[in-house]
């Protein structure tokens, strides 16, 4: 009797494939079930962002910062307003900085909502999926009343808003508020404890704290790892300052720390971190301020350069701007968190079964869109 | 042996745990229904009433219109669009602010402004529009707008705008015949001088 040698088989995940969360190709190289190695192919929803932005003037790049994350636009505006205004040493008053926060909060719980979903539906729960889009609905109505669109916004211009907030838009989101803050609690029995998904994802996929700051990831995926790092906290922009919130952070409750069930689990926390601070900034939301007050007449940085970063649902989410004085920005540059996250998956992924691979990939919650870019 | 127990009663209380959970959502099936059947159905839109000079916001995204009457040809919004799916041509009056009716050209706006030029060609593709809201801004006469905005007594909200063809979905707004009239008005004028 001879030894039976296993042989390695090369297989293609994607483009077309429901669990990579959009047209994301990974080869996988696996001997038997087990995988060894991951290589992501990127490209295919390549769309020239950055050489877009080379070519349009400054007002005219927020359309196309929607499209990059568009699960979450409205921090990406966020993230490249702040940056400009930075450039341009503008300040926007009281008012402005407190909608933004509320929009960029809403946008946080509906993009984690989504996520969650979807990293459910990776490992075979339907039904919460359901219950995170009927409450993800309720956000997209309200960025509805405010600004019209439902998913990419245009809504933050450089020196404040396009639209004021409409009348009733304060009830509506405290009404938003009291519904959501039991879904979370009945989110969390639903699957969170659920002993089939536990077995999922409990000790799966383990990112250890070096990995993930070497690797450069940001965001719930580092904060999951252990590692209490939040801009919001670590490097405020707008006015995050003056809210009292916590950074959850993983601590392996159901496996071991930096695990797919600890990814998820931070989210989860973080959508209540970000009801806090949506209910401070709502109860301390100015009644006075013109919205358009400080936007200029012309966007024409002076020369130089700046990078600022801001906390997206994903993580760090850099703008790099370098101006030669025209109302054209000469390079732009983005940092996308979901590019690290995924850059990390041949790392945390390689000695897993094919089917953990998946779960994996879900609980880090990229957007393609971002990646490619 | 014991851990064996704990994770078969975990198992079974966490499953029973979702499980409740559905079925109350099934005895509150009729209040907490969100499917609507769409066509017969809709959602109500958010009112639009939004207690602030309404002139100065659209509150939509819909579909463009121009009110051709009003356009001074100013090409702002074409400058603004960030995908250049506007496309605006046009020519210059013979006489400012005075209507030329073989074309249907009216002189001046509803504003008061008096018309330097004859818009002969304003072209949208419906098919490129990013729905971004910036070209609305900039202008001066308020004559380009999202339907149902502010100007919705007169161009109610359409959102439901799909063609079979994809050319449909260019909007031509300019008069019918308007660039024929005018190159047969520059070449009479040319012909006299």
């Amino acid at each position: 009797m001879g030894v039976v040698h296993g042989q390695e088989m090369v297989l293609n995940i994607g483009p077309q494939h429901p669990a990579t969360h959009g047209v994301l190709r990974l080869q996988v190289k696996t001997d038997g079930e087990v995988v060894s190695e991951i290589t992501p192919y990127l490209g295919y929803l390549h769309r020239c962002f950055e050489k877009h932005c080379e070519n349009v003037t400054y007002e005219q790049v927020i359309p196309y910062t929607d499209r990059c994350d568009y699960l979450a636009s409205m921090t990406n505006n966020f993230g490249y307003v702040v940056a400009v205004e930075a450039l341009m040493d503008i300040k926007v008053n009281d008012r402005v900085e407190h909608i933004r926060v509320i929009m960029a909060e809403l946008q946080r719980i509906a993009s984690h909502l989504l996520g969650l979903g979807a990293f459910g539906l990776d490992v075979g729960a339907f039904t919460p999926f359901l219950h995170m889009l009927r409450d993800r609905e309720r956000i997209l109505d309200l960025f509805e009343m405010t600004c019209g669109a439902r998913l990419l916004y245009n809504y933050m211009w450089v020196g404040g808003l396009s639209h004021d907030l409409p009348v009733g838009f304060v009830e509506s989101t405290y009404n938003f508020l009291d519904y959501f803050e039991p879904k979370i609690d009945e989110f969390v029995n639903l699957l969170v404890h659920n002993k089939i998904f536990v077995e999922r994802t409990a000790d799966i996929g383990r990112m250890p704290q070096e990995v993930a700051v070497s690797y450069g990831v940001t965001g719930p995926n580092l904060r999951a790892s252990g590692v209490k790092w939040d801009l919001r906290k670590n490097d405020p922009y707008s006015i995050y300052k003056s809210f009292e919130f916590d950074v959850p952070v993983g601590e392996g409750g159901k496996g071991s720390v930096g695990d797919c069930w600890d990814r998820f689990y931070v989210r989860v926390l973080e959508m209540k971190e970000s009801i806090k601070i949506l209910r401070q900034a709502l109860a301390s939301l100015p009644k006075e301020g013109d919205i358009h007050q400080s936007i200029p007449k012309k966007i024409r940085p002076p020369k130089g350069t700046i990078y600022k970063r801001t906390e997206s649902p994903r993580g760090d989410l850099g703008y790099y701007i370098e101006s030669d004085g025209t109302n054209i920005p000469y390079r732009l540059k983005m940092r996308s968190p979901a590019f690290t996250a995924l850059s990390v998956i041949d790392e945390i992924a390689a000695g897993w079964l094919l089917s953990d691979v998946l779960a994996i990939l879900g609980s880090l919650d990229i957007v393609l869109g971002e990646i490619d870019r | 042996m014991k851990r064996y127990i704990i994770d078969i009663w975990a198992a079974a209380t966490t499953i029973l745990g979702g499980m409740g959970i559905t079925l109350v959502h099934l005895f509150r099936a009729k209040n907490d229904n969100v499917t609507l059947q769409y066509p017969e159905e809709r959602w109500p839109r958010p009112d639009r009433n939004i207690g602030f000079d309404h002139s100065n916001y659209n509150v939509i995204r819909s579909r463009l219109h121009v009110d051709m009457d009003d356009c001074i040809g100013c090409l702002k919004c074409e400058r603004a669009c960030p995908v250049d799916c506007i496309k605006i041509e046009t020519e210059k009056v013979p006489n400012r602010g005075e209507d030329i009716k073989e074309i249907g050209h009216v002189g001046v706006t509803s504003n008061g402004s008096r018309k330097a030029m004859v818009v002969t060609r304003f072209d949208i593709d419906m098919t490129e529009c990013c729905y971004c809201n910036l070209c609305t801004y900039p202008c001066p006469e308020e004559c380009i707008f999202m339907t149902g905005g502010p100007n919705s007594d007169k161009h109610p909200i359409d959102y439901e705008f799909s063609e079979p063809n994809r050319n449909d979905l260019i909007y031509r707004f300019a008069k019918p015949g308007s660039r024929e009239g005018m190159a047969k008005i520059i070449s009479e004028q040319k012909a006299e001088v």
